[in-house]
């Protein structure tokens, strides 16, 4: 009767393994939602939904796409995000495959001799993986827990870089804005110059020069444009968009940074919050408690191997008599740890356990150090760019108009002017990129704070995946 | 244009008290004048009678008789001069101005002359031209030690030698002249003398020359030669007074030159005759008649001549670029420079942009343009034609017929009796067929595919 009662255990079990019907997409959602902007959404494990899916996307593109919608984007558009999210379910379903029991070992064997029939039947189970089963379907638990931790990083660190990609696109496009009236300007006073020489006013050496300050503004505008080329197909290429569709149109600028200094996120919690919220060090505790509980079991598993149990029913005939001879019996399979008691895996499960540890440490002290860095960073984006708006921006129009003043003195001439034009246009692109490069490091910030390593997931993390998927397949 | 105010010049004389007066207690009572306007003429009130000078936007110092003795109070110190109206200058002075008062003696006076030093750095005063004891010269290190910030020192000397004088710093002379350190120094015959005659008229004035940024207040005291600033007495034309006559006044003008240039001083519709020099009256067989001469560096003219023709006589420094205001001197030329197609696009990068200078400078004269602050327009005032695109040493001399013989009012702009007045012809027209010779940009035989009776302008090139 017992023998039933474990039996049944094991089946309840087994059965609770089921494969999630979304891929744990929903997971990843709701670890990732609050970090996200509203009602950003992954695309959907039904492949149904991907029309209504493509024709939202569609509708976002009529307009100007801006931050958030980028983002929104790239979360259903993005292939690569789509080829992690289908990695997260097949995992899955692995999982729900290693807790499912293997099947017992039903041995039939018929054997003759001159006065016997033997049938032998017999029924064996892997014990351990029965006694094991509910350890081993917590520890798959907590590692999906963990894989979907790790996929909710991918889905922050995409919409982190769509969001660079966007400051960047918006901004190069500014830049180039502003190298067309540079060139503009340039390509004015060369004119002038050739005037002025086709009259005689000028020397050949005097108009060269005025020339090739015009060749140099024309070089520096196909830089320009290249840069807002690239720009721009890197954030087509992070939202998943081709064909006509690259032909979004983005805002002319970029919002504009926050007023005051006490607008500004505060810095003082910025380590605890980043301790608190951060998937990356979620991740590597999950890490740590798989590793530590897993020592009770690694010794037993280690020390016994698989305890075999086998259930016989054998039924002898003899050939004469007829007589019939039924043995039914337990058989039990049990290696002697005599070379190993478990002594060198135990060994291996404490040094694991040490290294989550260390893992999980150093992932700490990183948030630390990053959520400080980080938010120094944001803190001196937002002083140099406040900056450029309050003070260079001002100054140089002040600049500007002294010396259209000047000119207008006929102190200094319309070369000098056109010249002081280019300048000013040169530091309007240089606030924008201290806009720029603000938000880039509020985004980095808030990545930092509460998504995982602005830097990149760490390499480690990885590693230490791999190896638990390759131990716990291995029994 | 400038308001004329003339007044009485002692009477305006204002104590400057910021010295303690216990200190100064045995000295005179510096006067101090803030006004730049032409102060009358300072009719002696005691000594040696003699008839005073006009100093243009000047004004002369009184003086406190003590013992027979004519003692004068001179305080070197900061001011600000108004050069024009709207555009001051930061300089050091006397007595609250730059040039300092003008000092008037009489050839024989014993003369006692206070100096304090309110400058931030010593000084010392040098009277140029003077006969005087060597230790009274004033020459820093060498006749004297210097005047240290804070201190009084008293020179002491007999004017031996009657003719026009100027004073000014013999220590760090080049920062300090630059600042405007500088005054005139008259000393008149005691009596009648055969080479100094009697005039109705009597002007002074020092030429002095600054380098000041435009939009800045302070001279560059580095400059060596590239001066933006012209002066009469530290005035730019339309804010010099002008010089005014009674038709027949036997007028003397004495002028002294403290800039680091010569200054061909020239005058309209009269000549005269260069009648003295800083070394004294000039013999008259010497004497020759010019409607020019030039003053040299340190050096001083007095000239005289009847103003005898009535009108509006200019009176300038015959450099032209000395009748100008400040100026870029970088600015290529733009004349002749064909802007069609430009301006507006130019206007799209700077909205305020306006063509200057593509048919010459004279367009300045007119136009009304804002300038960096504290900036004179380079070439202003009007006349009653219309702009007279003059600034720097220029002003006018005023003959009239009808004018009190004290009286050195504007009297305004001169009424041409009917037909003396150049006029546009109105005749036959000019022939307009005849070709200009070249075109600009080419030399005279270079091939041109000009067509015959077309202008030579810009206009054939596109
Ligand atoms: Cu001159």
């Amino acid at each position: 009767m017992r023998r039933l009662s474990v039996l049944a255990a094991a089946l309840v079990l087994a059965g609770c393994a089921s494969v999630s019907p979304d891929g744990l997409r929903g997971d990843v959602q709701e670890q990732t939602q609050s970090r996200l902007p509203k009602d950003a959404q992954l695309p959907s494990a039904n492949s149904n939904a991907e029309a209504d899916e493509q024709k939202r996307i569609g509708e976002w593109l009529q307009k100007p796409v801006d931050q958030d919608t980028a983002v929104r984007i790239a979360l259903l558009n993005n292939p690569d995000l789509q080829v992690q999210l289908a990695s997260l379910a097949v995992e899955d379903a692995e999982r729900a495959q290693a807790l499912t029991l293997f099947n017992p070992t039903l041995t039939l064997g018929r054997f003759t001799n001159a006065h016997e029939i033997e049938f032998e039947r017999e029924l064996a189970f892997g014990l351990v993986n029965i006694i094991t089963l509910p350890w081993r379907s917590r520890w798959l638990g907590w590692q999906m827990e963990r894989s979907t931790l790790q996929a909710s990083q991918n889905v922050l660190t995409l919409a982190a870089d769509t969001r660079r990609a966007w400051l960047r696109a918006v901004a190069a496009e500014q830049a180039l804005i502003a190298n067309e009236k540079m060139n503009d300007a340039a390509q004015l006073g060369a004119e002038l110059a050739r005037r002025m020489a086709a009259v005689g006013n000028f020397n050949r050496l005097q108009q060269a020069r005025e020339l090739s300050i015009a060749q140099e503004s024309a070089a520096q505008l196909a830089r320009a444009r290249l840069n807002a080329t690239l720009e721009r197909e890197q954030l087509a290429r992070l939202m998943g968009l081709w064909g006509t569709q690259t032909a979004f149109e983005l805002p002319k600028q970029l919002p504009a940074i926050p007023k005051s200094a006490s607008e500004l996120r505060a810095g003082d919690d910025a380590e605890a919050t980043a301790l608190r919220e951060r998937l990356d060090l979620r991740a590597l505790r999950r890490d740590l408690d798989v590793t530590a509980d897993r020592g009770g079991w690694s010794r037993v598993g280690a020390v016994f191997g698989d305890i075999g149990v086998t259930y016989s029913n054998n039924r002898a005939k003899d050939r004469e008599s007829g007589h019939v001879e039924k043995t039914r019996g337990w058989e039990l399979e049990l290696p002697l740890p005599i070379f190993d008691w478990g002594g060198s895996a135990s060994a291996r499960t404490r040094a694991e356990v040490q290294r989550s540890a260390a893992q999980l440490q150093s992932a700490a002290l990183r948030a630390r150090s990053e959520a400080r860095t980080n938010w120094s960073r944001y803190r001196t984006a937002w002083d140099l760019a406040h900056q450029q708006q309050a003070e260079v921006l001002p100054l140089a129009k002040q600049v500007q108009d002294e010396t259209m003043l000047r000119y207008n003195g006929m102190f200094d001439s319309v070369w000098q002017l056109l010249a002081q034009a280019r300048t000013t246009t040169q530091v309007v692109v240089n606030a924008t990129n201290a806009q720029r490069d603000f938000w880039i490091a509020e985004t980095d910030l808030q990545l930092a704070l509460t998504g995982t390593s602005p830097g990149g997931i760490a390499p480690f993390a990885a590693t230490t995946s791999n190896s638990n998927n390759n131990e716990s397949g291995g029994h | 244009m400038q308001r004329r105010s003339f007044f009485a010049g002692a009477a305006t004389a204002v104590a400057a008290a910021s010295v303690s007066r216990v200190a100064l207690a045995a000295l005179p009572e510096p006067a101090s004048q803030s006004s730049a306007e032409t102060a009358a003429p300072l009719v002696p009130p005691n000594g040696r009678p003699y008839r005073p000078v006009v100093t243009l936007n000047g004004w002369t110092t009184p003086w406190r008789m003590n013992h027979g003795v004519k003692e004068f109070h001179l305080v070197a110190e900061p001011v600000v001069r108004e050069v024009a109206p709207g555009f001051s200058v930061n300089m050091w002075g006397y007595n609250g101005q730059s040039p300092g008062p003008t000092i008037e003696v009489v050839e024989g006076d014993r003369v006692r002359i206070f100096v304090t030093n309110r400058l931030p750095e010593h000084t010392t005063i040098h009277w140029h031209g003077q006969r005087l004891p060597n230790g009274m010269d004033g020459v820093g290190g060498l006749t004297q030690p210097h005047i240290a910030p804070g201190k009084t020192f008293v020179y002491d000397f007999v004017a031996r030698r009657p003719g026009t004088f100027m004073y000014h710093p013999h220590a760090d002379e080049m920062t300090q002249m630059a600042m405007g350190m500088m005054g005139l120094w008259i000393t008149h015959p005691k009596a009648a003398h055969p080479l100094i005659a009697n005039v109705d008229r009597d002007y002074a004035f020092l030429l002095s020359a600054y380098d000041v940024e435009p939009g800045a207040m302070t001279p560059r005291v580095n400059e060596m030669t590239d001066f933006n600033i012209w002066t009469f007495n530290s005035r730019v034309f339309p804010a010099i007074s002008p010089l005014v006559a009674k038709q027949g006044d036997r007028v003397r003008m004495r002028v002294g030159n403290l800039t680091m240039t010569n200054h061909p001083i020239h005058i309209h519709g009269h000549e005269f005759e260069v009648t003295g020099t800083d070394g004294g009256p000039v013999p008259k067989t010497a004497r020759w008649p010019e409607v020019t001469t030039d003053v040299a560096v340190g050096q001083m003219r007095q000239m005289e001549f009847i103003a005898d023709e009535l009108g509006d006589w200019a009176m300038h420094c015959h450099k032209s670029h000395h009748t100008m205001g400040a100026m870029g001197h970088d600015v290529p030329t733009m004349i002749g420079v064909d802007h069609r197609g430009l301006v507006s696009k130019i206007q799209k990068i700077v909205p305020d942009y306006m063509v200057m200078g593509e048919r010459g400078m004279g367009d300045m004269g007119a136009m009304e343009m804002p300038l960096p602050d504290n900036t004179f327009p380079m070439m202003t005032g009007t006349g009653p034609f219309g702009p007279l695109e003059m600034g720097g040493m220029f002003t006018t001399l005023k003959v009239r017929a009808q004018l009190g013989a004290s009286d050195y009012r504007d009297p305004g702009w001169f009424k041409h009796p009917q037909g003396t007045v150049a006029q546009e012809w109105t005749g036959a027209p000019p022939d307009s067929t005849a070709p200009r010779q070249t075109a600009p940009g080419t030399a005279p035989r270079a091939p041109s595919v000009r067509k015959p009776g077309t202008d030579g302008g810009h206009g054939s090139h596109h």
